[in-house]
C-alpha cells in the first residue's frame, strides 16, 4: 500500500472541480477553494487557533460576552449622551444592533424615547407631603419609603420588589419591564432592579440579560452542543455554515444541525424527517450486530473502521457495509470500491441474505435502507473515533512516547490523523443523505458522486485501519521499533491524503 | 397572602365606602371568604347588552395584587371574547397585560368596556367572532340581544 496513490486522489478531484456547477443538493462554497480541515503547513502554533482566526465566526466565552455587551452599551451611552441604563433599554428593544439604535435615535428620538419608555421627565410631580399611598398596597409611607421611575409614579419598597421578583420570575420579559401603573409606560431598568431584588432576582436579571445579547442578536447564537456556554458570532453573509466549537462540537451555523457541509441544510432537514419517520424499522441497524458471511456466527462490530475480521478460527475479513470480501476492496482490485453503489449492491443480491432484508425490500424501503445504514454506521463509527481521540489524548500518547522512545511533541501526527477521521467519517455521513436525494435520471452526476463517494471512501478505510490496528502493534510492542519511522511517514501520508475533497 | 389579604380588605372598604359612585358595578364580597367576590354589571348602552345585568365571579390568588384575579362570567353571554360554555374571558389585563395598579373595580369596568368594543380577533366564541369578522354586524347584534334577553333579564311576571 502507497500513500502516493492518495495523493494523486486529491488532484484528480481538483481538476474535476467545476464538473457540476449550479448543483442541487450540496452547499456551494464559492471563493475557498480545497476541503480541508487540517492545515499541512508544519506550522508550530496550535492548529485549530491558528486556523479558526481565518474563520468568518468567532467563539466567546462568557467574558467575551460581557465585554461586547459593556462596550456596545459604553458606545451608545457616549454617542447618545444618556445614562448606560438607558443604553442598555434602548439596544435591547433593537435586538443589540448598534447601528440600528444610532439610526432610529437620530431620525426620531421622541419617537424612540416614547415606544422604549426613556422618559426626560417625571409625569407625575410628586407631591411635597410627608406621606404618599402607594398604588398596589394602598398603603401611606413616608416619602423616603418611597421608590418610583422616571415617570414618578411612587409605590412602596415592599410593592416594587414582588412586582419586579415576578417578572424576573415569568421569564426574558423583565428585561422590557414597565412602570406598575398601566397608563405609565416608563421604562423599568437594571438600576431600579439592582436597588429593590433580592440577590438571586438580580443573579438571574443578569443572566437574562447576557443571554439576550446572543439570543437576541441576529449575528450570534448559542453552541447547541448540551451543556456548553460558549456563544458563536458570525460574519453574516458568509459562504460557509460550519462552525467548530471551542468544545469540539461542529455544527452548521444556518440550521444548528450538527456540521453537514458540503450537503446543503434542506437536504439536511429532509433526511433527519425521515430517519425519524423510519425510525422503528431501522432499530435493527443500529443494533451492531451482523451474522459472517461465511460462517454465520454473530459477529458485533466494535471498531471504527469497516473492515471487519471474523473470529477465529473463520478468520474471513469483510466489509461491513456490503458483506463482500474485504479483498474485493481497495487497490488490489484496480481501486474499485463500490459498496457505496445502491444498484450494485441490489444486482448482487446482497439484500437477499436475512429475512429482515426481504421484508424491507418488500415495503420499498430497501432503498432508504441502503443509504441510511452507510449514513448510520459513519456516524457511529465517527463517535467511536471521537472517543479513541480522547483515549490516545489522555493514555496512549504517552505510553507510546515511552515505547518507541519518541517525544511527545514528534507524536503529534497521530492526534492529526484522528482528527482527520473524525472528520472524513462526518463528511462521508452526510454524503449519503445526499446521495438519496439525488435525482435517479441524473446519471451522469450519480456516477461521478458516486465515484467520489467511493475513492473518499476507500481513503477513509485505509487511513482508520492504520491509525486504528496498526497503531496497535506499536503500543504492544516491547521496545522501540526499528520502522516506526515508516508508520509515521504512511499514517501522516494518509492523513495529508486529504481523501475527502468532495466537491459536489 | 397577608399582603394580599390586607390590599382586597382595602378594596372592600373602598367599596362599602363609595357604594353608590358606580351605578353600573356592585362588587360583593363573599361572606367567608375574601378571596372569592361577586360582581353585578350592567350592559352599556347602545350595545346589544343594554338592559341586561350580567355576574362576573373573582377567584383572586395569593399573589394578588402581582397576580390577575381570575374572573368568568356567570351568566350566559354572546360575545366574541367571553367562552359561551364556560363564561372564561379573554382579555389583555388579565394575562399579560395585568398591572397590580389594576383593582377588582378597574377589571369590572375593562370588562364593560370589552362588552362595548369585542375584539372579533382573538376570539373565545368563534360563531360571534367569524360574524363579525365577516361583516354581519345584524346577525351578531341580533344573537347577542337574544342571549341578553334569554339570560340577563329579570323574567316577568
Ligand atoms: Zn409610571
Ligand atoms: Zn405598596
Ligand atoms: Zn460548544
Ligand atoms: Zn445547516
Ligand atoms: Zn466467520
Ligand atoms: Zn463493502
Amino acid at each position: 500500500m502507497d500513500s502516493e496513490d492518495d495523493m494523486h486522489d486529491a488532484n484528480d478531484v481538483d481538476s474535476l472541480d467545476d464538473f457540476y456547477s449550479g448543483d442541487t443538493g450540496m452547499a456551494s462554497d464559492d471563493g475557498d477553494g480545497d476541503y480541508e480541515f487540517i492545515d499541512n503547513d508544519t506550522d508550530d502554533s496550535d492548529d485549530s487557533t491558528s486556523h479558526r482566526q481565518q474563520q468568518n465566526y468567532t467563539i466567546l466565552n462568557e467574558e467575551d460576552i460581557r465585554q461586547r455587551q459593556e462596550e456596545d452599551i459604553t458606545k451608545i451611552s457616549t454617542v447618545l449622551s444618556i445614562p448606560r441604563v438607558s443604553a442598555s433599554i434602548l439596544l435591547r428593544h433593537y435586538n443589540w444592533s448598534v447601528s440600528k439604535v444610532h439610526d432610529a435615535w437620530f431620525a426620531d428620538e421622541e419617537k424612540v424615547r416614547k415606544a422604549v419608555g426613556l422618559l426626560e421627565r417625571p409625569i407625575v410631580q410628586i407631591p411635597n407631603i410627608k406621606e404618599l399611598t402607594c398604588g398596589i398596597c394602598f398603603e401611606a409611607y413616608p416619602r423616603d419609603r418611597m421608590y418610583a421611575a422616571a415617570c414618578g409614579h411612587p409605590f412602596c419598597g415592599t410593592c416594587w420588589t414582588g412586582y419586579v421578583s415576578t417578572a424576573i420570575n415569568d421569564g426574558p420579559g423583565c428585561l422590557m419591564l414597565r412602570c406598575p401603573d398601566p397608563s405609565c409606560g416608563a421604562a423599568v431598568g437594571q438600576d431600579m432592579i439592582n436597588i429593590l431584588s433580592c440577590e438571586e432576582d438580580k443573579q438571574k436579571y443578569s443572566r437574562y440579560l447576557l443571554r439576550s445579547y446572543i439570543e437576541d442578536n441576529r449575528k450570534t447564537k448559542w453552541c447547541p452542543a448540551p451543556g456548553c456556554d460558549f456563544a458563536v458570532d458570525f460574519v453574516v453573509g458568509s459562504a460557509s455554515y460550519d462552525v467548530s466549537c471551542n468544545c469540539t462540537h461542529s455544527f452548521c451555523w444556518n440550521c444548528t444541525e450538527e456540521a453537514h457541509r458540503p450537503v446543503d441544510c434542506s437536504t439536511v432537514a429532509k433526511w433527519i424527517l425521515k430517519n425519524s419517520a423510519e425510525s422503528e424499522n431501522m432499530n435493527w441497524i443500529l443494533a451492531n450486530s451482523k451474522p459472517c458471511p461465511k460462517c454465520k456466527r454473530p459477529i458485533e462490530k466494535n471498531q471504527g473502521c469497516m473492515h471487519i475480521t471474523c473470529t477465529p478460527p473463520c478468520k474471513f475479513e469483510f466489509c461491513w457495509l456490503c458483506l463482500g470480501a474485504w479483498s474485493d476492496h481497495g487497490e488490489r482490485t484496480g481501486g474499485f470500491y463500490a459498496c457505496n453503489r445502491y444498484e450494485t449492491a441490489k444486482q448482487e443480491g446482497a439484500y437477499d441474505e436475512t429475512e429482515k432484508r426481504r421484508e424491507m425490500a418488500k415495503n420499498s424501503l430497501e432503498r432508504y435502507t441502503h443509504y441510511y445504514e452507510r449514513w448510520a454506521t459513519n456516524q457511529s463509527s465517527r463517535q467511536k473515533a471521537v472517543t479513541d481521540l480522547q483515549q490516545m489524548q489522555n493514555v496512549h500518547i504517552e505510553k507510546l512516547s515511552d515505547k518507541q522512545c519518541q517525544p511527545e511533541s514528534q507524536l503529534k501526527f497521530i492526534t492529526e490523523a484522528w482528527l482527520q477521521i473524525i472528520e472524513c467519517r462526518r463528511v462521508l455521513k452526510w454524503t449519503y443523505a445526499y446521495g438519496y436525494y439525488l435525482p435517479e435520471h441524473e446519471h451522469a452526476k450519480r456516477q461521478f458522486f458516486e465515484y467520489l463517494q467511493g475513492r473518499a471512501e476507500s481513503g477513509l478505510e485505509r487511513l482508520h485501519q492504520c491509525a486504528e490496528k496498526e497503531l496497535q502493534v506499536y503500543l504492544n510492542a516491547e521496545g522501540p521499533s526499528k520502522d516506526f519511522n515508516d508508520f509515521r511517514t504512511k499514517l501522516a501520508g494518509l492523513t495529508r491524503g486529504r481523501c475527502l475533497v468532495l466537491h459536489l | 397572602m397577608q399582603a394580599s389579604r390586607a390590599r382586597l380588605f382595602k378594596e372592600y372598604k373602598e367599596v362599602q365606602r363609595e357604594k353608590t359612585a358606580d351605578p353600573d358595578i356592585q362588587l360583593v364580597c363573599d361572606d367567608t371568604n375574601i378571596f372569592k367576590w361577586t360582581a353585578l354589571i350592567k350592559g352599556p348602552s347602545e350595545t346589544p347588552y343594554e338592559g341586561g345585568v350580567f355576574q362576573l365571579a373573582f377567584a383572586v390568588p395569593e399573589q394578588y395584587p402581582l397576580q390577575p384575579p381570575q374572573v368568568r362570567f356567570l351568566t350566559k353571554i354572546f360575545h366574541p371574547n367571553v367562552h359561551f360554555k364556560t363564561g372564561e374571558i379573554c382579555l389583555d389585563i388579565l394575562k399579560n397585560a395585568w398591572s397590580p395598579a389594576w383593582t377588582l373595580q378597574s377589571v369590572c369596568r375593562a370588562i364593560i368596556a370589552l362588552m362595548a368594543h369585542p375584539e372579533p380577533d382573538s376570539p373565545l366564541n368563534c360563531d360571534s367572532g367569524n360574524l363579525l369578522r365577516s361583516g354581519d354586524l345584524r346577525g351578531y347584534q341580533s344573537m347577542a340581544r337574544m342571549y341578553t334577553r334569554l339570560a340577563a333579564m329579570p323574567k316577568k311576571g
